[in-house]
Order: structure tokens, then C-alpha cells, then sequence
């Protein structure tokens, strides 16, 4: 071997090597963009780790899309209603809201769902609107609560219990005590909360919610130790500005979906759905299968569903531009489909909302 | 007077023939003409994802909106562009085309130069000259080939993407890039021994019955090593042109150890047959 084939042969090793280091690293630091970015917005620090479901929007950028703006001259709001609002709660939604995290347990959105708004909020307008409503102002970790009960509160209640029970009467093959349990999750009042977490920052949901949304940032027993849910929210929130990443199966499981539609849903675990509204809007959807197989599976229908969509949509000029963005992508257990609509989708569906707002 | 009788000298061993082939061999085949083309099929991958790589440093608009007004023409994250290239360009087109170009000439081109002799008049095997000879087009190809394929790694994953996220797919599609080398070099290894023009053969098996085969349902596959190959490759197969389209339509992947025990088989077997027509044949030189 002569020594510039030595030379070359040493050099393409290297390059190799020093390749091969550089991912191992990245594998096992988490990922070189991880030094530079932190993951998701701080605001996630107040989402439970048991949350089944987190999403986010970027209120503002949403707001002031091309897209946006475009609907709005196309079907023009109801200025009265948002200056109703804005006399209410001193809130512009135009302008006053940044962005919002929601985030829900299996449980359902009902019960420990909490939303957290950042933006800027007139807290003073906000506690006299609620104390006019009844509600009631609680400390709650040294954080200010205002308690909200339903109006027909004693009254949903009694009749919630009495209807539960009945159907727990009438399911009389149920396992022993899911009648109860029924009886007594109906009962459960709904309260609504209203927390002030930080200047700027308030929390909306259930009262359970939003106590465990608390707790979550106190004791630091928040999503962000979570790291197969953080690692998909990272995945997708850097060039997104809506975004959603759940636990599919958790979900799935507390839907109550018929039988044989349960038994069609693929196996997957993790979803996430994620979306850049500007012009147009531009979609990933993302699942995480329980195993390859499963992944591979699915990937093999979604193939199928585009190649047939690509020839069916080959005639329709007004659908060729979505149908060609449509992306299959993914690899072991992930499975990827990106698109793009076009503004002009929607332009196209504008006049036909319009209408039927009219008819109405 | 009397007479030390020296004793015969044994031919050297299998192994230590090939590899005394493979260092003669392997300058030779890095520093041909050959070589250029290679450089030119590998650094063209290597040549787009700088071109992305240097488009977006400089604020190009290609991965930041995926509006179509805002004139994006890519709405693909790194992982899944690395995929593509890993599918399209590799896989489908630089291993096979490198396994065709340097498979059949190991030997067909001895016999082209009239320099075959010259190996058959050592004391060695001559099946270790096709293999020692087939070694170095494998040391050749991979210190090509796998480089440029990290390049592309460290250039596109980046951009939308996690390079940690995606080790572990490299590794894959390294050890699959490397596999599909030495299947393919195995293949036409024995094309090369074994027919006369064994490089229109082997562009025919390439671009011609592997593509062909693989659009259609049924079991003709299973006699291509693109098959295999594909139940291997841990990205999605892409979706666009219409080839792709029928492929991804009638597409029956294998078991990951169905396709490993397949290429074995196929290397094995080409490998071995090559080797045995190299060293029972009689070929005529030319004048």
C-alpha cells in the first residue's frame, strides 16, 4: 500500500470517526440544539408530569397571520361581541394574549385540565368581573385564586348523582362498585379557577387543575421531567406555532369508543400534531407505535391512502397543490406525515362559511 | 561433497494470497480513473446538503415557513430529507451503480490489460485473486462511501432535526450502506468472472430488472438484492414519482432477519461461485 493510500485511507477514517463521536454525543448529551435552546415555552413548568395531553398555540403570531387577516377580510368578526368582552374583562384578544398551554390528564379536560395564558391582563377588572359572578378569592401556595361555582351548581349535582346512580342500577353486569364510582365522579362539583401566577401569567381551568398546576411548578413534578413527551414537544416546537403531543393510547383508552372502532385504532403511543399558520398552514402529524412492526404497518397504509390521494387529486388544480405537499416520513417506531394547505384552500371555503352564517 | 537439498517452498495460504492481492490491488483501484467517477457520484450528496446547509446560513426562507406564499420549497425536517438522500441517492442509485462499475471490473479488466497472466503465474490461489481483489474495491467503496454519507449527517439533520435523535439511524443505514456494497460487489464480482460483457449486464440487472421487478406484485422480487435491502432501512420509503408510487403501493417488506440471512446467502454464494469460475476458467487473451 503506498503512502498517499495510506494517507487517504487514514483521513476518511477520521472523517468517519469524528462523525460517528459527534452523533454519539449528541446521542447521549440529548442533542446538540439542547446547549443552545431550551425545550418548549418556561410555561411548561406548570403542566403536571401525569398530563396525558399538552398543546400550545402562539396566539399573537396566529393572530397576526397573513392567514388570519385574510379570513378576517373574507368573513368580517363580530367587532361588537369583542368589544363586549374587552368592556367585561379589560382583555384585548386581538393583542392582549401572547400564547397559551393547555394541558389535560386522561381523566378528560373537564377534570385537572388547566390552561396558562401569558399576556397582559387587567387583574383588577378580572377579580371585580368574577366577585360580581359569586366567586369567592382563595390562597392557594401563595398564589391568589379566584374560585368560580357554577351557578345551577346544588342543583347539576343532585340531579348529576341521581341520574348516575340510576345507571348504575340499570348496569347491573358492571363490575361491583363502578356504579358508585360513577355516582360519585358525577357528583364531583365543577368548579372553575382563575389563578395569577405571575405578572402576566394566569391560569384557567378546574379548581383541581389548577391546584395541580401549582404544585407541579412548586414541587418541580412538572412535564419537563418527562422526557419521551419532552423529547417530541422538541422536536416539533421550534418551527411550529401550534403545536399538541399526547399520550395516544391513555386517550384512546378514556374516549369509551365502540368496540369495533377501538379495535381498528392503530397501535400507537405517542401522538403529536403540530402546524406553522402563516400564509397557509403547514401540518406535521406524528406517531409514536408501540414497536416497529406496528410502525411499519401503519406507514404501509398511509403510503397507500397518499398514492391513491395523489391519483385521485391528479384533475383537481384546486386540490393538486395539497395533495403534492402530502410527506410520508419516520423511521423504527416514528411514523410522520407532513402537508402544506395553501391560502387558497381556505379562500375557497371562505364564501361557503359566509353562506351559511347568512342562512343562519 | 554433499548436496543440502532445499526444501519446496509452500504457496502461501488463502488468506495471507488475498491479502497480498488486496494491498496491490487496493492503490491501484483508489488512484484510477474510476476513482473520478466515484468522486463525482459520492460528493454529489455530499455537494446539495452543503448547498442547503450554505442556503440557509445565508437566511434562505427554506425550512422556515411552510406557507405557500412564502416561496418554501422544502417542508421537510433534516432527519426526513437525510432519509431521502439515504433512499434515493444511496441506496437506489450510488451502491448499486459502484457494485456494477467496480464489481465487474476486478477481473474483466486484467483480462482487458492482458495483465491476468501475470497474476495467474504466482504461486497463489486464483481465487484469492478475486478475493484479495474483491477486499479492495470493499476498503475503497466504504472509506468512500461511508464518509460522505456522515457529511451528509452532519449537514442536513441539523436543520429541523436532532443529530442524537438520529445516531441511531445513521448507524443503520451505515452498516446497511456497507452491506449493499458488499452484496453488490459479490454480485458483480461474479459477473465480471464469469461473462464477457459483464457491464452491460450488470447496468441491465441494475436499472433495468431490479427497478422493474420491484414495481410489481409476486415473488420475482425475492431475486433482486434491493429487496432485502429495503427491509432494512430504518427510514420511510419516499413517495414521490410514479415508480415510487407503484413500489410504495405493491411494497412487501421482509423480516430484518429474512433480509440478513438473505444478502449472506447471496454474498455467500456469488462470492464462493465468482471465486470457482476465476479459478477453473480459461481465459483467452485477446490479440
Amino acid at each position: 500500500m503506498t503512502k498517499r493510500t495510506r494517507i487517504f485511507m487514514t483521513g476518511s477514517g477520521a472523517v468517519l470517526a469524528a462523525g460517528l463521536c459527534t452523533g454519539l454525543v449528541a446521542y447521549y448529551g440529548g442533542g446538540f440544539q439542547a446547549l443552545v435552546a431550551s425545550t418548549g415555552p418556561t410555561e411548561l413548568s406548570y403542566v403536571p408530569a401525569d398530563a396525558s395531553i399538552v398543546a400550545y398555540a402562539d396566539v399573537r403570531s396566529i393572530m397576526d397571520s397573513e392567514l388570519r387577516q385574510r379570513f378576517k377580510q373574507a368573513m368580517p368578526m363580530n367587532e361588537e361581541g369583542q368589544r363586549e368582552f374587552f368592556e367585561h374583562t379589560g382583555i384585548n384578544l386581538e393583542q392582549d394574549v401572547d400564547y397559551v398551554v393547555a394541558a389535560a390528564t386522561a381523566n378528560g379536560f373537564g377534570k385537572n385540565g388547566v390552561l396558562v395564558a401569558r399576556g397582559r391582563f387587567d387583574i383588577v377588572k378580572l377579580e371585580g368581573l368574577a366577585r360580581e359572578h359569586g366567586a369567592e378569592v382563595q390562597e392557594y401556595s401563595g398564589k391568589r385564586l379566584l374560585v368560580l361555582k357554577h351557578e345551577g351548581w346544588h342543583h347539576d349535582v343532585e340531579k348529576n348523582a341521581e341520574e348516575a346512580a340510576e345507571k348504575a342500577v340499570e348496569k347491573a353486569e358492571a363490575p361491583a362498585g363502578s356504579g358508585g364510582l360513577a355516582a360519585v365522579s358525577a357528583g364531583v362539583p365543577n368548579t372553575g379557577a382563575v389563578a395569577f401566577l405571575e405578572p402576566g401569567l394566569v391560569a384557567i381551568g378546574d379548581l383541581a387543575g389548577v391546584k395541580r398546576a401549582i404544585d407541579a411548578h412548586d414541587h418541580a413534578q412538572s412535564i419537563t421531567s418527562n422526557n419521551e413527551m419532552m423529547d417530541l414537544v422538541k422536536d416539533i416546537e421550534r418551527t411550529n406555532n401550534a403545536w399538541a403531543v399526547g399520550r395516544f393510547d391513555l386517550i384512546a383508552s378514556q374516549a369509551k369508543l365502540p368496540e369495533n372502532i377501538a379495535r381498528q385504532i392503530p397501535p400507537v403511543k405517542w401522538f403529536a400534531a403540530a402546524g406553522h399558520i402563516n400564509g397557509g398552514v403547514s401540518a406535521q402529524l406524528r406517531a409514536e407505535a408501540n414497536d416497529d412492526k406496528a410502525a411499519e404497518n401503519l406507514r404501509g397504509v398511509i403510503n397507500g391512502v397518499i398514492s391513491l390521494a395523489r391519483l385521485q387529486g391528479q384533475n383537481d388544480p384546486k386540490l393538486a397543490p395539497l395533495i403534492s405537499s402530502l410527506q410520508m416520513s419516520g423511521s423504527g417506531k416514528t411514523v410522520e406525515l407532513s402537508f402544506t394547505i395553501p391560502s387558497e384552500i381556505f379562500e375557497l371555503m371562505a364564501p361557503k362559511i359566509k353562506g351559511e352564517h347568512r342562512v343562519h | 561433497m554433499t548436496t543440502v537439498e532445499t526444501p519446496a517452498r509452500r504457496p502461501p495460504a488463502f488468506l495471507t494470497s488475498s491479502l497480498r492481492i488486496f494491498d496491490l490491488s487496493v492503490g491501484e483501484m483508489l488512484w484510477s480513473r474510476r476513482t473520478i467517477f466515484m468522486a463525482l457520484v459520492v460528493g454529489a450528496p455530499v455537494a446539495i446538503a452543503l448547498l442547503i446547509r450554505v442556503l440557509v446560513g445565508l437566511g434562505a426562507p427554506i425550512f422556515t415557513e411552510g406557507g405557500p406564499r412564502s416561496n418554501s420549497p422544502i417542508h421537510m425536517t433534516g432527519p426526513a430529507i437525510f432519509g431521502l438522500v439515504i433512499w434515493v441517492m444511496y441506496l437506489r442509485f450510488i451502491v448499486p451503480v459502484l457494485g456494477v462499475f467496480y464489481g465487474t471490473s476486478l477481473i474483466a479488466d486484467e483480462v482487458e490489460d492482458k495483465t491476468i497472466t501475470y497474476l495467474f503465474t504466482r504461486p497463489i490461489s486464483r481465487g484469492a485473486v478475486l478475493a484479495g481483489k474483491y477486499l479492495a474495491y470493499l476498503a475503497c467503496t466504504v472509506f468512500v462511501v461511508l464518509p460522505s454519507v456522515v457529511l451528509v449527517y452532519l449537514m442536513i439533520v441539523p436543520l429541523r432535526g436532532s443529530l442524537g435523535a438520529s445516531f441511531p439511524d445513521l448507524l443503520k443505514d451505515l452498516l446497511l450502506l456497507t452491506l449493499g456494497l458488499a452484496v453488490y460487489g459479490a454480485v458483480f464480482a461474479f459477473v465480471g468472472a464469469a461473462f464477457k460483457r459483464p457491464l452491460l449486464i450488470g447496468l441491465v440487472f441494475v436499472f433495468g430488472w431490479e427497478q422493474a421487478v420491484m414495481v410489481f406484485p409476486g415473488y420475482l422480487r425475492k431475486f433482486t438484492v434491493a429487496f432485502y435491502l429495503q427491509g432494512i432501512v430504518p427510514h420511510a420509503m419516499p413517495s414521490e414519482g410514479v415508480v415510487s408510487l407503484f413500489q410504495g403501493l405493491f411494497r412487501e417488506t421482509p423480516s430484518l432477519l429474512t433480509s440478513l440471512v438473505s444478502l449472506a446467502v447471496i454474498w455467500g454464494i456469488f462470492l464462493a461461485w465468482g471465486a470457482r469460475i476465476v479459478a477453473r476458467k480459461e481465459y483467452v487473451l485477446e490479440q
